[in-house]
């Protein structure tokens, strides 16, 4: 398969978002813009005055059919070196580093079909985002659900447009879990990812439901180990781990 | 003591999908849908589902199956060294 080769470019922000109290969408508008695969990432490239260079990936949250932008998701790190100066710093109008789009094994895209389970932490659910919004934009019917663990109700990203989803769409459920504090008069999950918990989701779905996983390290493992218990095929099981933070 | 540091070594982990960029860059291609073969226990594994370790002066992808150092990639202002004595093949589809 021939790719472009992979260019450093120089994206526009056009506008920022508050997701949460700690994440923020950022909307660049590239000159070499390509459409990506939902579930690819970019890498950011920040250069100090002294020429020291540090790079993060981040997953692109808006789909595909976004023709000329990309939306990316960040969620403030307190000590990190990148997403404290996209949120603190960054302004409408500047300009950012970027490559991508990136990585060709954690995407979902309408071909692939389904029975579809999502399964974020934190803000894993990012790239889980440009798949449903990416199948929103397709209209299809794919049987979708997803699984989003939270700490508390102030972290849960893109809620409004999930619950909005869910009503409008039948083909589709969000499930939400909560780890430290669930919202007043909560009748839902409030605890860690489990195995009987991922069997109550998955259990309309059979086993022939493909499932991307993209969180914390140990919450991915977690989900990866319960979901082989379960005899799932590997290759029908997708993860992406994203280190020690989140939720 | 051990414990913690398997702790620590397990949370910091990431995946082969972390590195896509810089594999991307070295192989002129998304890498991260290759299969690697590892040269320890023999388990085919996608690059992208290998285990990153990136919390150094370099990046180690280790067998998710049995932990074989697959990879290690170091960057210098010069040149890219990448050794792949953990592989016994790399297979990139056409």
């Amino acid at each position: 398969m021939v790719q472009p080769v992979l260019e450093w470019q120089a994206g526009t922000v056009t506008a920022i978002r508050t997701e949460t109290w700690q994440t923020k969408s950022f909307t660049l508008a590239l000159p070499k813009w390509m459409a990506h695969r939902p579930g690819q990432h970019y890498d950011i490239r920040l250069t100090a005055p002294d020429g020291y260079q540090t790079e993060r990936s981040y997953s692109v949250a808006s789909a595909p059919e976004r023709v000329g932008v990309i939306e990316l998701t960040v969620e403030r790190i307190a000590d990190g070196e990148v997403s404290p100066y996209l949120h603190d710093v960054l302004v409408t109008g500047d300009q950012l580093e970027v490559r991508g789009p990136i990585g060709g094994y954690f995407v979902w895209e309408l071909a692939l079909g389904g029975p579809l389970l999502l399964i974020g932490g934190g803000s894993g659910v990012v790239p889980l985002m440009a798949m449903l919004r990416h199948r929103g934009a397709q209209h299809a019917a794919v049987p979708t659900r997803i699984l989003y663990s939270s700490r508390t109700p102030e972290d849960v990203i893109y809620r409004d447009e999930l619950d909005a989803l869910a009503s409008a769409d039948r083909a589709f459920e969000a499930f939400f879990t909560f780890t430290r504090q669930a919202p007043v008069g909560w009748t839902g999950y409030r605890r860690r990812i489990d195995a009987t918990m991922l069997g109550e989701v998955i259990k309309p779905f059979g086993t022939r439901v493909r499932v991307y996983v993209c969180g914390p390290t140990l919450l991915v493992e977690a989900v990866a180990n319960a979901l082989v218990q379960m005899e799932l095929p590997t290759e029908q099981i997708r993860t992406e781990r994203f280190g020690p933070t989140g939720a | 003591m051990d414990n913690d540091q398997a702790d620590m070594n397990t949370a910091l982990m990431v995946d082969g999908n972390a590195v896509a960029g810089q594999l991307q860059q070295i192989f002129g291609r998304d890498m991260t849908t290759a299969m690697a073969k590892c040269a320890g226990c023999g388990r085919d594994a996608e690059m992208g589902a290998l285990m990153a370790f990136t919390h150094a002066p370099g990046v180690v992808l280790r067998c998710p199956a049995c932990q074989t150092a697959i990879a290690r990639i170091v960057e210098t202002p010069s040149a890219i060294y990448l050794e792949a004595r953990g592989a016994a093949f790399l297979r990139m589809q056409r």
